[in-house]
Order: C-alpha cells, then structure tokens, then sequence
C-alpha cells in the first residue's frame, strides 16, 4: 500500500487531524466505543430476557416452541453471510480493487433485505393467530397466565435488532453511492471499515438472540 | 509512522471464520434437539454462542490485528452487562428468601 | 512506531496578548454560531443552553419554596405542585447538570488542555448540541402540554397509568441521551488520539481525566436508560407488561434499570465538579498538585465504584434482603476515592501561598458543602438508618449538598476561573466576592433546615406538612431567595464584564501553568497558532513559565496540516 501520510493535499484529511492514521485510528476507537453503547442498549433487553426466564423457566420453553427454527436458523446463515461479504467489500477497500467494493456491498444488502423478509413472514405468520406484543395479545395457544411476557421480550429484542438492520441497508446503500463515485480507494476507506463494524456487531447480536429466542426446549 | 500500513485480512482467514461459523450454528440447533438436562442445554447454547462471537470479533471485526484498545472497549461493554445482570439476579433471584441474619 | 523518533525542532511561542483576530471574531452573523464545528463556539451554545435552563429550573424551586411557605396552600394547587416538582428534577437533571461541566466548559477547555485543534469528531459535537436542542423542545412541548406528575425517576407503575405527557417528556430524555452519549465518544477518542506531542497520560491536566472519567461513564450508562425509556414508552403505547405487575411484569425491575444509569449518572454531574477543584486549588496555592496519580486514578474509580451501587435507592423498593446488605456494604466503597480526593485537595494547600480569588473562595465553598453531602451520604448508605430517613427532605438536603453545593459552586469555580479564557474580559472582583458569599449564606440557609427536617420526619414531595415544620420551611424559603438574589449578581456583574471596554484580561491572569493558558485571551480560532509541545507536568509551578510555552518550531496552525504531518512524533496510544 502507497504511503498514505506524506501526500499533500489528501481531501479527506479534516483539518484538525495530524495525519491519515490518527484520523483513522480516531475513527475506528469511536465506532467501537459505539459499539460499546449498543452491546449495553441491548443489554437492557438481555437483561429483561434472563430475570423473567429464571422467573418463568416454564413459559419461555412454552412459548419457543412457537417459533420457527428453521426461519431462524436460515436467518443465522443469511447474517452470517453478510457478515463474510462486508468483510470482504473493505478487504477489497483496501487491495484498490473498486469493482469489487460495489459487488460485495451490493450483495451484503441483498442479504440484509433476504434477512428481512423472512423475519416479515415470521412476523405475519405470529399476527395471523393473535401473537402480538403486549395487550394486542390474543393468542390462546400457551397456557400460561405470563404468556404475553415473552412475546414482548421477543418483538422488542427482535424489532430492535431488525431496526438496526434497516439502518445497516441504508448505511450500505450510502456507501454504494459514494463507492460508485469513485470515493474509496486503499488510502481511504474509513466509512467502509466502520460500517461494517457496525454490521457485525448486528451479526453478533443476532448470534446471541437466535439459541435465546429460538432454540429453547 | 509513515510506514504504517492497514492490515489486510488474509482470505482463508475470513472463509475459515464463515465456515466454522456455520459449523457452529449447525451444532446449536443440533444441540437443541439433544435432551440436555437444564441447565446445561442452556449452558451449551451459550458456550457455542460466544464461540461464535469471539470468531465474529477476532476474524471479521479484525480484532486479532487491531490495536488492544479496541479489543479493551469490547471486553469493557461485556464486564458491565455481566455486572448489571449480575447484580439484578441477587435481587430478584432471592426475592422471597430472608437474609439468614435476621432469623 | 519507527518513524516516530523523527527530530524536530522546539522553540518558545510568546503569546500575544488581546488579539485582534481570535475565534469569537473569526466569523459572524448567527449562522456562524449555529452550523459551527468550532468546539469554543460549541461550548459556549451549550454554555447559553444550559444557562437558560438553570434558570427555568431554578424559578420553579422558587415556586416550589413559596408554596411550602403554608402548611396548606399557598398559592398553586397539589396536582400544580406534583408538577412543578417533577419539572424542577426533570430540567436540572438533564437539561442542567449532566450537560453542565462536560457539554460547556469541558467541550471549550478539552481540546486546549489537549494542544489540538478540535475535538476528535467535531461534526458530531455539533450533532450532539443539535440533539440536546431538539431533546429540550421535547421537555418544553411537555411543559406546554401539562407537564409530569411522575416525579424525575418516572417510576412505574405511575408512570404507565398517570394521564400527563410523560410519553413527550421521556422521549425528550431519551433524545438527550444520545447527545450525552456522543459527547462522551467525543472526548475519550480526543483524550487517546489527540494529545500535544510530549504529553504523556502522566501529565495530562486532572480536569481532563475527570472529564475522560465522565465520559466512560456516559457510554457505559446512558444506553441502559435509553432502552429503560423506550420500555417504558412501549408499555405506555402497546402495554408491553415488563413492568406492569398487572401484567405479569415487574415495578422493582424498572427501578434496577433506572438506577443502574442514573446512579451513575450521579458521578457524570459531581466527577467533572472534581476536576476543576483540582485545577483550581493547585493553580491558587501555587503549587505542584499532592497525588497527582491518586486524584486521576480516584476519578476512575469513582466511575468504576458508581457502576456498582445502584441498589441503595431501592432500599425500601422490596429488593431481596440479600442484595440490599450488598448494595449497602458496596456503597461504602464510594467513600474511599472520594476521601482520598479531598485529603490530596487539603496536602495540596497546606504550606502553598493561597491567593483567595473568587475562584478559589468557591473551591473552598465546595471543600465544605461537599463534605457535608458526602459524609450524610454514608449516612443514608447505611441500611437502618436509611429505613429511616428513606423519602425524607434528608435525602433531599443530602443531595442537593452534593449536586448543588458541589456540582453549582465547582461549576461557578470553573466559570470564573475561564471566564477571561473565554471572554476575554475580566469581571468585578469585589462583587464576585460579594455574590459568592451570598450563595454560600442563602444555600446553607436553604438546605441545612432540611437535614433537620427530615431527620424528623417531614417526607420529600409532599404538599402539605404539620405545623410543628413550619418555622424550619419558612426558614428554608428565606434561604431560596437569598440564593436567588446572589445568582441575580453573578448575572448582572458578569454581563457588565462582557461588555464593558476596559477590562480586558491577560492571557494568564491566575499563573496556572496547564495548557489552555498558554494561548491567547480569548484564544485564536485553533486553538493555538503553532503546535504546542508539552515537557511537564502541568502542576510544576517550580519550572520556569517559559517552559510551558512550547511548540514546535515552524509549525503553523493556521496553514495545512501536511508540513507538520512530517514532523510530529506519534506517541499516541
């Protein structure tokens, strides 16, 4: 990789930074420390999870059964996924090789949208017969006075998390744009690197909701 | 300084990452048809949960080549959600149980 | 890094002294202030911000003192009064205090202290003033709309059943949080990545890890009441039940969650007031600072230590016993840091040659009212006695000791010791004397009837009240306007400074040696003109002031960036 400090004039260097590396390094202990605040925001809803599981251990093997593994398990694969291309598209960030930023990114996103409608279906198929968060809660299928508790649990921790991911695609889509005019190259590439931190922290919280949610027996 | 250079993950070590992630996501729902006496089917679901996420964050997020500050703030946000739960659960684990010292 | 041992030249920057061109002129017209990356600009909007606030918050402890001068009514009704109540905890709180020192005087004197130009992300400083602004029209659309009744701590089951705007208000506090949230990203990334060549984390001014302390704690903690708040919204909108015991939820749960952010959202508002103190006693003993490692590495603890105490607000909740006696032991801890600060502050005094400016006369001012809150609140750590006086006007005395007495009195320490930085002028000296000891009068006034009060047994929040507290209340309510009248001076006498012609102020008026003092009054638009380089300790009034003035030599911050790119040695960590 060229040396990226001593060329003068670099355009994305912002004028209260010394040099390329502290504004990437800057960048990328910021984003982490970002992360930090999200591994606590869900934390809260974590935490919620496990005080009511070791209140009602009976309703949350209850109400699992509900949920589909198998959606869950592809939507596992599907992030997983994700997570492998856009590591990929700053790989390619990095070697120069622009083409291949867009292709990776491109098919990042269409993996986030593959993730999303199938949680759709997930969620149409719970309305369908009553299984709705809070007092909406008409479904009779559980026989258990706590019943709407994990449901609750369940479409905050998911909505949350399907939130961040909407907000993912639209982070992505923006790189795409500013991909396609040319903006990153291997001397530049911090929006690509720390978006996809942020992607994989997404990944990394739905690797934690998926056995929670799903795979309790 | 000027030297200084982005490390660039090599490619077996980002497939590499993905296939034993998708390993360890078929073990997770394997485990979860296998009758494990609670609460060590929790325990299992767990333990394949963080192998994951140490793969997650050592592979992809790049930890293992990043500056140990990084990997600091992660350990961070992990040490006060074990603190939080942990301190919530001695409240509502022994609601109902008085101290022995008032008895 | 191997380049980093590349040579570069040293030399003494003298500074100029009343600049013609520095960052108050360097632009104009109200776009300028509004769209301004500038972090002094920045600091001085939330300055104005939170100034506005204070004083909305403090009128309404005005009407809330008034309407305690009867047993009965007094002039406003009970449902008035909930609200009123609410209110003054609610602005104080977010709008005022946890903002106060780190948005303010922190986003002003962060980067000085650092050498640099700016803060690490000053985009998103902005943003975060932005955030807090659209925040605050949140809380004042609620105030519009009838208010909260809740109390501060919007305690369920209340909260989700109360028919006032509490959706509005809690959506307000969540949107602030994200500002607070950005500003602490902000600073520990400055704090890591952007100190001056040569200054190590050894000789780092002690407001500065005070305020990196700060800002861990508001990463750590302000998402937890984020999503406590969006809870709460979801069981308001959709009765989500986590809370409701009618539904199955938990009332005690929602208490963990608030408390595991706002007590130590306590040390976000008292741990910057440290700071300064420090600052300013070692600058007005003229004196290197006793322990300087004890005071940094204490803010840390302190944090560390406020993570872990949360539960001795729930006392009386229902709370298992069991952790009731941890969170009673664990609050002890606290104790320890915090002593550890005011011996070094005193071992910092003794023998030095005190020059009481209005400065250091409210450092003093904080040495005493804070110990006093510090010490009852050990008191009200300890379970029986806490039994007791739980929900009192003691609790109410003890913290307003702590985030009055201390956070207000440090912050006008920090006001007038930055304020010739800031300004550039200087105010009345005499009648800054003046109004402190008003202050100090009309707080303890105010306050220490309400230790006696409460002791016994007059409850917080209550509208009416026996006979027997009458002369202690009205006593109190005396106190209120006492300290009114001293925050009337402060105002009247510090605009008279900005605008009066003839004061103009040195670029180092007190002798300190940190930083920010080696830059002109008020400072040019980056801070410094050239790149400062830092040898010492910033306490070593021993050394030569010379010595403080470095930069390297034919460094030139107004210029580009690149010709220093080639000299500067990284020894960031």
């Amino acid at each position: 990789m060229a040396n990226i400090n001593a060329t003068p004039g670099e355009s994305h260097l912002a004028h209260h930074f010394v040099d390329s590396e502290q504004q990437f390094d800057s960048s990328k202990l910021g984003m982490w420390i970002f992360l930090v605040t999200e591994v606590l925001f869900f934390g809260g809803l974590f935490v919620a999870y496990i005080v009511y599981r070791s209140w009602n251990p009976e309703l949350f093997y209850m109400s699992a059964k509900e949920l589909s593994t198998i959606m869950g398990a592809i939507n596992t694969v599907v992030l997983i996924g994700s997570s492998l291309t856009i590591a990929l598209a700053v790989r390619a960030a990095q070697l120069n090789q622009q083409a291949n930023i867009s292709r990776y990114l491109i098919a990042t996103i269409l993996l986030a949208c593959v993730f999303l409608v199938i949680k759709y279906f997930e969620y149409t198929s719970k309305f369908a017969v009553g299984i709705l968060p809070g007092e909406l809660y008409t479904y009779t299928g559980i026989d258990h006075p706590g019943a709407p508790i994990f449901f609750s649990i369940y479409y905050m921790m998911t909505g949350l998390h399907g939130i961040h991911v909407i907000i993912g695609i639209g982070l992505m889509v923006y790189l795409l744009v500013k991909t396609r005019q040319g903006s990153y190259n291997a001397a530049y590439f911090t929006p690509v690197e720390i978006t996809a931190l942020y992607w994989h922290l997404v990944d990394l919280i739905w690797i934690f909701l998926f056995p929670l949610l799903y795979l309790i027996e | 300084m000027s030297s200084h250079e982005h490390h660039v993950i090599d490619l077996k070590y980002l497939l590499g990452a993905a296939a034993g992630l998708i390993i360890l996501t078929i073990l997770t729902v394997g485990a979860s048809y296998v009758e494990i006496p609670r609460p060590f089917d929790l325990l299992t679901a767990m333990a394949l949960a963080f192998g994951k996420a140490t793969l997650v964050a050592a592979v992809f997020m790049g930890l293992i080549w990043d500056k140990k500050i990084n990997t600091m703030a992660l350990l961070f946000s992990l040490l006060f959600f074990f603190l939080m739960i942990g301190i919530t659960l001695l409240d509502t684990l022994f609601r109902d149980r008085p101290f022995w010292i008032y008895n | 890094m191997s380049a980093a041992t590349k040579d570069f030249k040293i030399r003494e920057f003298p500074v100029e002294e009343n600049p013609k061109e520095h960052y108050l002129n360097a632009a104009s017209g109200l776009k300028s202030w509004l769209f301004t990356v500038d972090h002094k600009r920045i600091g001085l909007m939330y300055l104005a911000s939170i100034i506005f606030f204070f004083f909305v918050g403090g009128l309404l402890a005005l009407a809330l003192r008034l309407e305690l001068w009867e047993p009965a009514r007094t002039f406003m009704d009970a449902d008035t009064y909930n609200r009123v109540f609410t209110l003054h905890g609610a602005v104080m709180v977010f709008l005022f205090i946890i903002p106060s020192i780190p948005a303010a005087l922190g986003n002003f004197f962060l980067p000085m202290m650092l050498g640099a130009k700016d803060v690490a992300f000053p985009k998103l400083n902005l943003l975060s003033f932005w955030i807090y602004s659209f925040g605050a029209l949140f809380t004042l659309y609620s105030i519009a709309h009838g208010g909260v009744d809740t109390g501060w701590t919007f305690y369920t089951p209340y909260s989700t059943s109360t028919g006032t705007a509490v959706i509005s208000m809690t959506l307000g506090v969540f949107i602030m949080g994200f500002s607070s949230i950005l500003t602490g990203i902000n600073f520990i990334v400055t704090v890591h990545k952007m100190r001056a060549p040569g200054q190590t984390w050894g000789k780092l001014p002690l407001f500065i890890w005070s305020l990196y302390a700060t800002a861990i704690i508001q990463v750590l903690a302000t998402p937890v009441l984020a999503i406590t708040l969006l809870l709460l919204i979801m069981e308001r909108t959709l009765g989500v039940g986590i809370f409701d015991p009618a539904l199955g939820g938990d009332p005690v749960l929602y208490q963990h969650f608030f408390w595991f952010y706002s007590h130590p959202a306590v040390y976000i508002m008292i741990v910057p007031a440290f700071g300064i103190i420090s600052e300013i006693i070692s600058t007005f003993s003229k004196k290197t600072i006793f322990g300087y490692w004890l005071i940094a590495l204490s803010s840390l603890a302190i944090a560390f230590t406020g993570f872990l105490v949360w539960g001795h607000h729930m006392f009386v909740s229902g709370q298992s016993e069991l952790s009731t006696i941890i969170f009673s032991f664990l609050t002890f801890f606290v104790g320890i840091p915090t002593g550890i600060k005011i011996l070094n502050w005193v071992a910092t005094m003794y023998k030095g040659s005190i020059d009481m400016k209005t400065p250091m006369l409210y450092a003093m001012m904080f040495l005493f009212l804070f110990s006093i809150g510090g010490f009852t609140g050990i008191m009200l750590g300890a379970l029986s006695v806490n039994v007791h006086l739980h929900d009192t006007y003691y609790v109410v005395a003890h913290f307003h000791y702590v985030m009055m007495g201390g956070t207000v009195f440090a912050f006008l320490a920090g006001i007038h010791y930055w304020w010739p930085k800031m300004t550039g002028k200087m105010y009345n000296e005499l009648w800054a004397k003046i109004a402190s000891v008003v202050l100090f009068i009309g707080f303890n006034v105010t306050f220490l009837p309400q230790f006696v009060m409460g002791s016994q047994g007059m409850p917080r929040r209550y509208y009416s009240y026996i006979e027997q507290f009458q002369t202690l209340h009205q006593t109190s309510t005396v106190g209120s306007w006492v300290l009114g009248l001293g925050f009337i001076i402060v105002g009247i006498y510090l605009t008279i400074s900005l605008f009066s012609k003839a004061n103009k102020a040195s670029s180092n008026p007190w002798g300190a040696r940190a930083l920010e003092w080696m830059s002109s009054s008020p400072p040019p638009h980056h801070n410094f003109n050239h790149t400062p380089v830092v040898l010492h300790n910033p306490y070593d009034f021993h050394k030569p002031i010379s010595e403080f003035r470095l930069g390297i030599d034919g460094s030139d911050n107004h210029h580009e960036h690149t010709e220093v790119a080639q000299t500067q040695p990284a020894e960031k960590s």
